[in-house]
């Protein structure tokens, strides 16, 4: 099984996760993970989609499948070592009174976390990296604390090619997002 | 007790400053889409727009339909006819979800169709009103695009862009699901249409690529034994003109799909037949023989191809499409094109070289002699006790001189009108072909007839399919359309039971019909008829039955156990081809 990045620039409409996901549904390809969110041009949706697949045949017919839907603009599928790409994870760790006082060092320096919050009896800590990294974060803080939340994002990523966005989506067509 | 006087009102605002509701501007984009008919159904959540309706009813013909799937199959027939998108009004709910199938019928053969759907008012979505359901949700894998109407003023940008979208590039049915609430407000700016052009993430492409052309066109010229697919595409593009030159220049032989039939005439020199399951012999089996293969605007569909993994291996494959998503699905392609069949044809005649290829052309008419002798000979010999089906298509072929439009149900008696009829002119089938719908001739054949008025239009319909949707008999009589309808009647859903009888050991599992008297329920809708038993009385019942002036119906009893053949088993390779 090779893992594939799948980004699908869209115009943002209602209902149009649904008819993205219906495409990999009938082929009973499972989405391992998916994110959406407006990109820098304003009205144009980001999906970076990823899933797992034997063969890159299906994977490109997929793609072309995603390209024929009206309000797509571009669809691009990578392999891990074509993108720069991240997740992000927050832990909940329990640190009650008499507990394992918290390693802060190991967590920053060796881990590359950073506590985000501070409560009575517990912290939350920020993790970003890739799976591995962030499983392997995992497994350090089990060994040393309870754990009392622990959730992962989707993975994000961009094309490691010098091309920018601004070559599929004209600056004219598109005016960029003023928050 | 208040006595409240109703004055009249009096319009003081000039027309065109008149706000307008969205019903009313619903009707003004079918009117500036040059909509002139519709095919429809009315229910309580698109009240307002059937009462907009009542005062467009000099500039738009609304046929009533018996049921909203015949709606949709009727639009599909009318679409086809006339080379545009098709309309259908329904109600939500159950109005909506009856329309489901002739969608999903419409997409597979590419057929363009704008449905309008009714939805309950903004407010009340999402809260299981009555005959509230997900349209959207239910239609989203069946359509080419759709969309939720929740405004007045959304009407004619939405309605120019349902247009554009369903009759551009690959053809496709659209659905548009409007609130009630949408229907009754006022627009708060004067309607304005303007006919969408082009849509900024939809750019189908019409014109190929000069090097995607000449790649194709030097396999083209280097091949000693090419072969060309035509497929529906060639038909949706108007290239039925370009097609025939292209052979004619090339001398390269010419099969065509199930939906091709009629692109190119039977009795054209270089026609070889049809492929498929149920195709012609010479036609299927020298896929294996060819060296080049020219497929235009086909999909390869698993009825063609066979087991796909053995179909066309040893051939270099010049795929003609105009939906890239087709390219390389089934069948990998050698040299791609990417375009309409008639610009694609065009780019690529005066790059191709004239030839002739007599040798390869000959090898199909060996096959033709074996086809004649086995299969064709005996079907319309007359030696069987009852009529066979392929007598029936025969004579009404040579009745019609290959000239009506044919359209057919699905079953043995689709694949008998295939085989049997001799197409002459362009745009002559109708058939369901991708769905495989039963039920879906009768209103398909009311609209083709609506849609080419000056046609002849014979529907070939089965015993088991004329019960599915037999309600449009209304439909078509109260129409006053001519539409002529021939049930081949064997008592069996006969598809199945062949494959039973050959696949299953004769274990006949629930495809025994007791059929009703079809001639006395033809008579209750008003509409004549008659039934013809007798091998002798089938010339005088198709002649009598072409001469009516009004619709009518011609119940034929055929041999209850005939096999179609040839016939390429599910899943075998097409070399495999049984012709008994």
């Amino acid at each position: 099984m090779t893992t594939y990045t799948i980004c699908v620039f869209t115009s943002n409409t209602i209902g149009l996760l649904n008819r993205i996901t219906i495409i990999f549904t009938r082929r009973r390809i499972n989405i391992e993970s998916l994110t959406v969110s407006e990109t820098e041009r304003m009205g144009v949706s980001r999906f970076t989609i990823v899933i797992k697949h034997e063969s890159r045949e299906e994977v490109e017919k997929l793609v072309r499948q995603i390209r024929k839907i009206v309000e797509v603009l571009a669809v691009f599928g990578y392999l891990n070592d074509e993108i720069v790409y991240n997740e992000i994870a927050l832990f909940k760790v329990a640190t009650p009174l008499g507990a394992k006082p918290l390693d802060v060092e190991t967590v920053n320096k060796q881990h590359k976390a950073w506590v985000v919050y501070w409560g009575l009896d517990y912290v939350v800590i920020e993790k970003t990296g890739s799976e591995q990294e962030i499983f392997a974060f995992f497994e350090y803080l089990r060994q040393q604390h309870e754990i009392l939340e622990f959730v992962r994002s989707g993975r994000v990523a961009v094309g490691k090619t010098e091309k920018g966005l601004v070559e599929y989506l004209p600056e004219a067509e598109w005016a960029y997002y003023m928050a | 007790m208040e006595t409240v006087s109703v004055l009249p009102e009096i319009e003081t605002e000039p027309v065109a400053m008149k706000l307008m509701s969205g019903s009313e501007a619903l009707m003004r984009a079918l009117l500036a889409e040059n909509v002139d008919t519709i095919f429809g159904y009315p229910g309580g959540a698109i009240m307002p727009v059937y009462d907009a309706l009542y005062d467009f009813q000099d500039q738009i013909n609304h046929i009533l339909v018996r049921h909203e799937q015949g709606a949709g199959h009727a639009a599909q027939g009318y679409a086809r006819m006339q080379g545009r998108a098709g309309v259908c009004l329904v109600t939500s709910g159950p109005g909506a979800t009856n329309l489901v199938t002739a969608i999903a019928d419409a997409l597979i053969d590419s057929t363009p169709l704008v449905c309008i759907v009714g939805q309950v008012g903004k407010k009340l979505l999402g809260t299981d009103a009555f005959q509230e359901a997900d349209v959207m949700g239910v239609t989203m894998p069946i359509t080419k695009w759709n969309y939720q109407i929740t405004s007045a003023d959304e009407v004619p940008e939405v309605m120019a862009k349902a247009f554009y979208i369903a009759q551009s590039g690959r053809p496709g049915p659209v659905l548009i699901d409007i609130t009630k609430s949408a229907q009754l407000e006022l627009m708060t700016r004067p309607f304005t249409y303007e006919r969408c052009q082009s849509i900024i993430s939809y750019r189908p492409r019409l014109v190929p690529k000069p090097d995607q052309v000449e790649a194709a066109a030097k396999l083209i010229n280097e091949a000693k034994r090419p072969y060309i697919l035509a497929g529906h595409g060639v038909q949706l593009a108007k290239a039925e003109e370009e097609l025939k030159a292209f052979a004619e220049k090339t001398g390269i032989p010419v099969a065509t799909t199930l939906l091709g039939q009629s692109t190119i005439s039977t009795d054209h020199p270089l026609y070889v037949g049809w492929l498929g399951m149920h195709g012609n012999y010479g036609s299927n089996v020298l896929t294996d023989q060819a060296d080049v293969i020219i497929a235009i605007g086909m999909r390869f569909d698993d009825r063609v191809t066979g087991d796909a993994s053995k179909f066309i291996k040893q051939a270099k494959v010049i795929h003609i499409e105009i939906d890239p998503a087709e390219i390389d699905k089934i069948i990998k392609a050698h040299a791609p094109v990417v375009g309409d069949a008639k610009e694609v044809l065009n780019a690529l005649m005066p790059l191709v070289d004239p030839n002739d290829h007599t040798v390869w052309r000959n090898e199909f008419r060996k096959y033709d002699t074996i086809e004649n002798e086995k299969i064709t000979v005996p079907s319309l010999s007359g030696a069987s006790e009852k009529i066979q089906m392929g007598e029936v298509i025969d004579l009404l072929s040579k009745k019609t001189n290959g000239e009506a439009v044919l359209v057919t149900d699905v079953g043995q008696h689709q694949m008998m009108a295939s085989r049997y009829y001799q197409f002459r002119r362009p745009n002559s089938l109708v058939t369901s072909g991708g769905m495989g719908t039963m039920g879906f001739a009768l209103p398909a054949a009311f609209g083709a007839q609506v849609g080419a008025p000056d046609r002849q239009v014979v529907a070939i319909i089965g015993d088991g399919c004329f019960q599915m949707t037999l309600q449009e008999l209304g439909t078509i009589v109260q129409n006053k359309q001519p539409v002529k309808a021939i049930i081949l009647n064997n008592n069996f859903l006969g598809m199945v039971r062949q494959w039973q009888q050959l696949f299953h050991q004769r274990r006949y599992s629930f495809v025994e019909l007791q059929n009703p008297d079809f001639i006395t329920i033809a008579r209750g809708f008003g509409m004549d008829g008659h039934t013809c038993s007798d091998r002798a009385a089938l010339s005088d019942s198709l002649d009598q039955m072409l001469a009516h002036e009004g619709p009518y119906l011609l119940e034929v009893i055929v041999e209850k156990e005939e096999n179609v053949f040839p016939m390429v088993p599910a899943g075998a390779s097409v070399s495999q081809i049984r012709l008994e």
